[in-house]
């Protein structure tokens, strides 16, 4: 009878402990979470990364379908010029725009303000430092140069009353032939958030 | 007389019952898939063409309500084998005004999406 009990006992723990066994991949507090990276961001009216997002999807897809990028032409991009109040990572909108160009298969894009240096860097080392077998070493003279320059630009306009905040943001987006300096694309987004206090 | 009754209440559950046929393949409502029910969206025709190589999507949209309706969408563009060609996209909110009607209009990201499903999602 006692031996019964016992076995029932530890049956009855047995359950208990698998019952609570962490079969879960995850490690750590139950506070912190992994989000949905492409939700719509409405924790504060600032310049936010859905309005990144969306900026950048608007701009490539009207540059790639506008049909101005004939033969994957080579695009020098420039930094966009930012005009409103706060801060923004305007090279992570450049960084966007060029990596869904470049997915798009629409553009090739030559080095820009920032990769410039580390371009010449490059092409001193291997032609100048004596290190390198000639054969592999990449000619100075033959780097391509932009058919078009890509320029843009986001501004502000901030109101505010006792009762709402709104930020009204304007990015434009144009793209310049080098040789002739005619403007060939041009394109806006407009993006409204309001804070209702 | 009572069994009449009966049969009539019987056929008029099994109705309510019935689920709805689903949406012809191609048709406007077979490229939507809503996440539950739409509250006061009515999605319309769609306009589908290709321009400069990039499928172009127009869809019609009409807010049913007089009350402004804010309209959560994004957009899956799929391939031939009906898989996507590209990352998904971010979603994106819409105002719609009371009794407004306007259009959702969509450019593929790569020229090789020939489908795409419309995401749609009310609070």
């Amino acid at each position: 009878m006692l031996s019964t009990f016992r076995l029932s006992l530890i049956a009855a723990v047995a359950l208990l402990v698998t019952g609570c066994a962490n079969n879960s991949p995850t490690l750590g507090s139950k506070n912190i979470s992994y989000g949905d990276t492409k939700a719509v961001e409405t924790v504060t009216n600032e310049f936010g990364s859905t309005d990144l997002q969306m900026i950048a999807e608007s701009m490539t897809r009207s540059l790639a379908q506008s049909g101005t990028l004939q033969g994957r032409p080579v695009v020098q991009v420039y930094d966009v010029k930012n005009k409103t109040s706060e801060y923004i990572d305007t090279r992570e909108i450049t960084t966007s725009i060029k990596t869904q160009l470049m997915k798009s298969g629409t553009a090739r894009f030559a080095s820009d303000n920032t990769d410039m240096q580390s371009q010449v860097d490059q092409l001193k080392l291997q032609n100048q430092s004596g290190l390198y077998k000639p054969s592999t070493v990449s000619k100075t003279g033959n780097m391509v140069a932009a058919k078009y320059r890509l320029e843009g630009s986001i501004s502000s306009i901030v109101k505010r009353s006792s009762d709402y905040k709104d930020v009204f943001y304007k990015f434009s987006l144009q793209l310049i032939d080098v040789e002739s300096g005619i403007a060939e694309w041009m394109d806006e987004k407009e993006i409204r958030k309001t804070t209702e206090r | 007389m009572r069994h009449t009754i009966f049969g009539l209440i019987a056929l008029v559950l099994l109705a309510g019952c019935a689920t709805p046929p689903p949406p012809a393949p191609g048709s406007a409502a077979s490229k939507v898939v809503a996440m539950g029910d739409l509250k006061n969206i009515d999605i319309g025709p769609m306009r589908v063409a290709r321009e400069n190589g990039f499928m172009t999507v127009n869809v019609s949209l009409r807010n049913t309500s007089s009350y402004n309706k804010t309209l959560y969408y994004r957009f899956a563009w799929l391939g031939s084998d009906g898989f996507p060609v590209a990352e998904p996209e971010t979603w994106k909110s819409l105002t719609l005004y009371g009794s407004q009607s306007s259009f959702l209009p969509a450019i593929a990201p790569v020229p090789k999406a020939s489908d795409f499903r419309l995401e749609v999602k009310t609070p």
